[in-house]
């Protein structure tokens, strides 16, 4: 048995070295002060850009297990879902309305987290049962009406969400047996990294996992052809069903992480169709049905969306070049178009994404 | 009793009747087949036994359990694989992973190896290909698969659909040789839909004439050859 796990291991090197950088990623801002080396390089803010990423990469793991959901029901299953921020607002309100002081149940993050992954599961069997018969184009449609109906609702049942002023504040995960005070959880970032980091890896073991089983045969065969699926006598409107149901839980699990991460639910906005469809991006950019190219994917849009542009912004400010704040001069503004062609570029030369599928089954 | 039974069949889509009433058998060893023009209802016919296309009269019975309107999934349990139209193999999918989603029924992992290397004996070329996308084979090739894979689910009678479909004469000779050859040998029963009516009528013990959604004729398929009206509508002599 001791030798047979070593060469199993041996395709996930790339993904053991990603983990490793991440494990130890934190360390490096604060050594980087530690050490007294420079804060800016050849105009380079290093400092301020370790920070940042530091900063940034529990957003970036929350928004990963959100395509990595989405990537079960359009990268697995081939079901184009248009609505995948609605669910994650689901689950970042259900979180809100769960803990938040001033509502009856203030019954703690972990619970939270878990009927907020339930309810939004419960919520994606509730939109696919009657449409999920629907194929293609009529599918996509349904899903984005559903985005824009659940953003509504968060903004206009203000006597549950608070409408645009969103629920706050919501209280830090309970660790105390780790000796995390409810302090901690905000002047220190490492105890929400780490805890976004684990469960995104258990996450990736579980997909991992789920594509190579019948479920994941079944999934992938849908998506190469429904009919044909079904003579191999799959279950197709309940495969469909469930990869609604899994891809759906983890949008709940990623939005409760999300409010718990803000300590809000951020508004309405926060989930509207811009989300759905940068996390779409996300999935296509790394390569749909692929979890390695998702993580990358994800990894590289969102990067770029809360590290990188916002940082140019600011060396753009500081070197005052743009003293009129013409809106042009700002990156931020052109982020959707340089989106817009990184996906053009990539379906020129890297059709099946960053990272495809190595094979139809993911193997 | 007869292995499958179907006794005055009617399916349709929306508006369409495109079965009007169908009655037909097939016996246990049998190989039967339907022999009919384009738009005669062949195609629907298999998809309404195998539950992809709703009945709206009548009954099917499979090995004494109506089966008319069960879910498409369940019916494959049972034992009635089909080969579809246009052979629907998994383009994205390698011929192994073809075939071993053709055995999604079943979990006796040995015996579902033995089958797949049985398959590549029926099949030879299957086995050069076996590491090849499905999309990446000839039509001839694909057709094979679509043959072979629906073998994996053990059927107890097999629905083949068009199985000469927009292939060469000689590689539609090549599969239905293995067709007789698996009824021969293993006894295998086999409903195969036609338009080749002189290569389906040769290779069937009897077979069904269909126009417009009703069977008008029903022989020994060595005796339809011989039928004059056959002759004039479908053998072209």
């Amino acid at each position: 048995m001791k030798s047979s796990w070593l060469p199993r291991l041996k395709p996930l090197i790339p993904e053991l070295l990603g983990l490793l950088v991440l494990v130890l990623f934190p360390i490096l801002p604060l050594g980087w002060r530690a050490l007294h080396l420079p804060e800016v390089i050849l105009f380079v803010p290093v400092q301020e850009f370790l920070d940042r990423v530091a900063s940034q990469l529990p957003i970036i793991f929350i928004l990963t297990i959100l395509a990595l959901g989405l990537n079960v029901i359009v990268g697995y299953t081939g079901l184009l879902h248009l609505g995948m921020g609605a669910f994650f607002g689901i689950g970042a309100y259900l979180t809100g309305i769960l803990t938040v002081p001033g509502y009856p149940f203030e019954c703690g993050f972990w619970l939270a987290l878990v009927l907020s992954t339930a309810g939004a599961a419960l919520a994606g069997v509730m939109l696919g049962a009657p449409t999920l018969r629907l194929r293609g184009d009529y599918l996509a449609l349904v899903t984005l009406g559903f985005g824009e109906v659940v953003r509504f609702s968060l903004r206009n049942l203000e006597e549950i969400t608070a409408g645009t002023r969103a629920l706050n504040p919501i209280p830090p995960p309970n660790l105390r047996w780790l000796g995390l005070t409810p302090g901690s959880w905000s002047d220190d970032m490492r105890p929400f990294y780490y805890l976004t980091l684990v469960l995104l890896v258990g996450i990736v073991w579980l997909l991992r996992n789920l594509e190579r089983s019948r479920l994941g045969r079944a999934w992938v065969a849908i998506r190469e052809d429904e009919l044909a699926a079904t003579c191999m006598g799959i279950n197709a409107p309940r495969a469909k069903l469930a990869a609604f149901a899994v891809g759906s839980a983890l949008a709940g699990l990623a939005g409760s992480l999300y409010a718990t991460k803000l300590t809000t639910t951020a508004g309405p906005d926060a989930y509207d169709f811009n989300r759905s469809i940068i996390v779409l991006a996300c999935v296509i950019l790394g390569g749909l049905g692929s979890i390695r190219g998702v993580i990358v994917g994800s990894m590289l849009l969102i990067g770029f969306d809360n590290v990188f542009a916002p940082m140019l912004d600011g060396v753009i400010q500081k070197a005052n070049i743009n003293p009129t704040g013409s809106r042009f001069l700002m990156f931020t503004n052109w982020r959707l178009i340089i989106f817009g062609l990184a996906l053009v570029l990539m379906m020129r030369y890297r059709p099946a994404g960053l990272l495809p599928a190595k094979r139809g089954v993911g193997l | 009793m007869p292995l499958l039974t179907v006794e005055h069949l009617r399916a349709g889509y929306g508006p369409i009747e495109v079965l009007k009433d169908i009655s037909l058998e097939v016996n246990e060893g049998e190989i039967v087949t339907m022999i009919g023009a384009n738009g005669a209802g062949k195609t629907t016919t298999l998809m309404t036994i195998s539950g992809a296309v709703r009945a709206r009269a009548g009954r099917i019975v499979f090995q004494g359990a109506e089966i008319q309107n069960r879910p498409p999934h369940e019916i494959v349990r049972l034992g009635l694989c089909q080969s579809p139209e246009g052979r629907k193999i998994f383009p994205r999918l390698t011929v192994l992973e073809n075939l071993e989603l053709g055995a999604y029924t079943r979990n006796d992992t040995a015996g579902i190896k033995r089958d797949i290397d049985h398959a590549y004996e029926l099949f030879p070329i299957l086995r050069e290909r076996k590491d090849q996308f499905g999309g990446t084979l000839s039509g001839g090739e694909q057709q094979m698969l679509a043959v072979a894979r629906a073998l994996l689910g053990r059927p107890k009678l097999l629905l083949l659909d068009e199985p000469s479909l927009g292939l060469a004469p000689l590689i539609v000779l090549k599969i239905f040789d293995v067709i007789r050859k698996l009824n021969a040998e293993e006894g295998m029963s086999v409903l195969i839909v036609e338009q080749n009516a002189r290569l389906a009528l040769k290779l069937a013990h009897r077979g069904y004439v269909m126009e417009t959604g009703v069977i008008t004729m029903s022989d020994k398929a060595s005796s339809l050859l011989n039928d004059q009206r056959v002759k004039d509508a479908y053998l072209g002599e």
